[in-house]
Formats: structure tokens, sequence, C-alpha cells
């Protein structure tokens, strides 16, 4: 079980919305995806990779077979999912302190929704309704999401400068260049792997080398 | 309401898990329901990052899967209320359309696929690329907003970025306080070695996250 995969963690959260307002929870949602200016909040939170919420009606349960009993739900349910870098209390903080509103927005006709702000109720919210990941993976566990882009910006300006240059005398290069590193200066940088790649697999690691150091304390003590 | 921001899409599925004991479940399970068992196979350790069968699936940016067991209680005034049945969530943030990608998937890791699946109703009628297609499509959910914050050009693109800025990164820091003639030389030797335009190679593996094993010759 994992909600880390290197840089990346999986938040998952699930919470009921009554039938009555979740048209409006739609609304908004609807509203913010043609206004992408309501998002802008979203895009300042650059440790985002991807983030998508999800409202299901009760008879939206998928139901596959006549063996499967049929869901008898009142409320209506909405799914969060997040792929971000770094804590995850630095994540829900800075949700809670970079766009409190717009959060609010997004979650108000929840049940017993706390509010963003003041935090303490907040972090009690999500962590009650959160679910872990049983499996999380990660195509660049070594990248963070402001990696990535940066990573585009290189290669871009990397390819242009080549094809600028090929032919290019020393001098010209060389100034060619020096505007490249100005270009990039913020983009550049080496990667580095996250200490811990995956829970499960750390968990597992810490396990195997307390039962080695065990063995070898009891292999000692009997030779 | 879209699952699509950009070239960027995302896969959201509830998957119902089969009530009962499979006949047939992995070692040391014997007796567990498909739902145990099944998030036994998920938590297979040798999965993790670059081992997991999702690194062979072209242009899967992320993804996850989880067991949603019941719906929370609130508290009091709030209703309370219980799910029928398991669900297996499966979601996935993709480059491109869901119908090649899933058929992507099919032909890279039918096996590993099918041995989770089988814990779910409805797998028996899946037999080939198409059936697993309208069967996803079947448990699919429609993504009410997504957002996508980052790029979202094709994983090869990606990883072949950020394999260049970690070398050229490296390159500048070796280079500093050179002649020009020296830079010029040395960066014609980089993008000889590097190949800038070249996704297929040298570049990142997907799901690699060690320095030593993290370059390789491209996306499976």
């Amino acid at each position: 079980m994992s909600n880390i995969a290197g840089k990346a963690y999986a938040m998952n959260v699930i919470t009921p919305l009554r039938w009555y307002t979740a048209w409006i929870t739609r609304f908004i949602f609807w509203y913010a995806g043609k206004r992408p200016a309501t998002t802008l909040g979203l895009i300042t939170l650059s440790l985002i990779h991807y983030a998508r919420w999800v409202i299901i009606r009760p008879d939206q349960f998928p139901r596959l077979s006549e063996d499967q009993p049929r869901e008898e739900l009142k409320y209506y349910y909405m799914m969060f999912f997040s792929n971000f870098n770094g804590s995850w209390d630095q994540y829900v903080d800075s949700f809670s302190s970079a766009i409190p509103k717009g959060l609010d927005l997004f979650w108000i006709f929840n049940v017993k929704y706390p509010k963003s702000v003041p935090m303490l109720p907040f972090h009690h919210y999500i962590t009650a309704n959160q679910i872990w990941t049983d499996h999380y993976y990660n195509a660049y566990p070594m990248a963070a999401s402001n990696d990535v882009k940066a990573a585009k910006r290189v290669r871009d300006n990397l390819l242009t400068f080549v094809a600028e240059t090929r032919s290019a005398t020393a001098d010209d290069f060389q100034q060619k260049y020096n505007a490249l590193l100005l270009t990039l200066q913020h983009d550049l940088g080496q990667m580095t792997p996250n200490p811990i790649v995956s829970l499960s697999a750390a968990a597992v690691e810490k396990r195997l080398a307390r039962e080695i150091r065990t063995f070898s304390a009891g292999g000692k003590a009997e030779a | 309401m879209s699952n699509k921001s950009g070239n960027a899409y995302g896969l959201t599925t509830l998957i119902p898990i089969r009530a009962g004991t499979p006949a047939k479940c992995p070692e040391g399970m014997e007796g567990q329901t498909y739902a145990a068992c099944l998030r036994y196979q998920l938590q297979d350790m040798s999965w993790v990052s670059l081992n997991s069968p999702m690194a062979k699936v072209p242009n899967t940016y992320l993804c996850r899967f989880y067991i949603l067991e019941d719906v929370y209680y609130e508290g009091k005034p709030a209703a309370l209320e219980h799910l029928k049945s398991n669900y297996l969530v499966f979601t996935a943030n993709l480059h491109g359309e869901l119908r090649p990608w899933l058929e992507g998937l099919w032909r890279a890791i039918q096996p590993e696929i099918s041995a989770l699946l089988q814990n779910c109703y409805g797998f028996e009628t899946v037999h080939d690329s198409e059936s697993f297609v309208a069967y996803i499509e079947e448990c699919q959910l429609e993504t009410t907003f997504y957002f996508n914050g980052s790029t979202d050009e094709p994983l090869d693109v990606q990883l072949k970025s950020l394999y260049l800025k970690q070398e050229f990164s490296k390159f500048v820091y070796e280079n500093q306080g050179k002649t020009t003639a020296q830079l010029q030389a040395a960066f014609a030797e980089f993008v000889k070695r590097t190949q800038p335009e070249n996704t297929a190679g040298p570049t990142w593996r997907a799901g690699a996250y060690e320095l030593d094993n993290v370059t390789g010759a491209g996306e499976a």
C-alpha cells in the first residue's frame, strides 16, 4: 500500500453531497471549465501534476451482473483524485492558504464540509474521508511537476539552439550559448531520487534490515 | 464535464469486485475474499515503480489502483449508508485518446491486468482487446472537472525532455570557464551523444527511480 511513487503523492478522497445540491456543484465545475481564469489559483499551485473531481449519482455505480447487488444510496458522491509533489501537509495547507475560496466553492455543498479555513477542521475532514492507494505508478518518479514543465522548455530551447548554431562562428556560438543559459537559468538543475520511492517498499526494506540485524545478532550469540 | 484537458486524458473507473471467496487465490490467501485477494495482488512488492506492469503501457503518465470498500459516515445529522459491493478504483492520466491507450494496455500487460480483473464481476466476457475496451468503458465514470497542471506531450517526449534537462545541466556545470573553441567542440560531442531530436533514445526509462537505471533506449 503506498500513496507515494517517487516525488508524487496520490490523494483519494470521497465525500457525500445531497442530490438537490449536486447540480449546483456540477454547475460550478462546468463554469470553472468554461472560464479558465477561475482556475488560475490551481495553476499557481505548480506542485500538481493532474487532479480531478468526479461526481457520481447513486445509479451510476457500475452493475455488471445480475448477481451483483444493486446499490441503494441516498447521497451523490464526489471523488477527488490528485497527483502532487511534496507532503500531505504541504499540499493541504497550500490549498487552504492559496485558494481557500476556490476550494470552498468546489466543496461547499458536501455534507458537513467545514470550510478550508481554519486548517485543523479541514485537515480532519480530508483525513476522515481519504482512502489509501494500493498501487501507484508514476512514469517519472525522480521528477516533480515543475521539472516536467522545465524539461519541456529546456528541450524546446536546446533544439532551436542546435539548429541556429549548426554552422555558427565561435563568437556567434558563444553569444547564443550565453543567451540560452540566461533563458534557461530557472530550468536547469539536476534531479535526484526521492529518499522513499514507495511507502510499502520502504516498509519492507526496513523490516528486512531489522530481520537481518536480528539474525546477525543471533548468529553471533550462538557462535 | 470532460475527461480531457488538452492532450491529457483522465480515465476514472469503478469496477465492481465479486462477493465471496475465489476458488483460486494467491498462496497464503486461501479462504480470503475476492477483494482481499485483489488487494494482495495490487500490493505485490515486485511491482514497485520501474517494475510496475503499467511501466510497459505506452503514454501512461500516472495511474493508481485502490479498493473502495465503503463510503464514510460524516456523523450526525448525516445519513448512514453503505455500499453493497466493493469496487476496484482504477484511474489513469494518459496522453491521447482512450481507446488506443486501452488497446495498448491490453497488448502490453494482458496477463497482469487479467489476473487482477478476474476478481471482478463481468470480466468473464473479456477475451480480446475489443471486449476489454468495452468492459472498461462500461465501468468508466465521466470526469466532472479535470485539471492538467503538467505538460500534455506524448510520454516519450516528456521522458526525452527530462533526460535532456538532466544531461544539459551536467554539461553546463562541467564546461564552465572553457574557451569558446573548447565549449563549441564539447557541445558538438554533447549533441552527438544525447541526440536531442531523437525521442527513441537515449532517454529516460518510464518508471525509473534511480540515477543508475534511469537512462535507457526508450519507452516500451
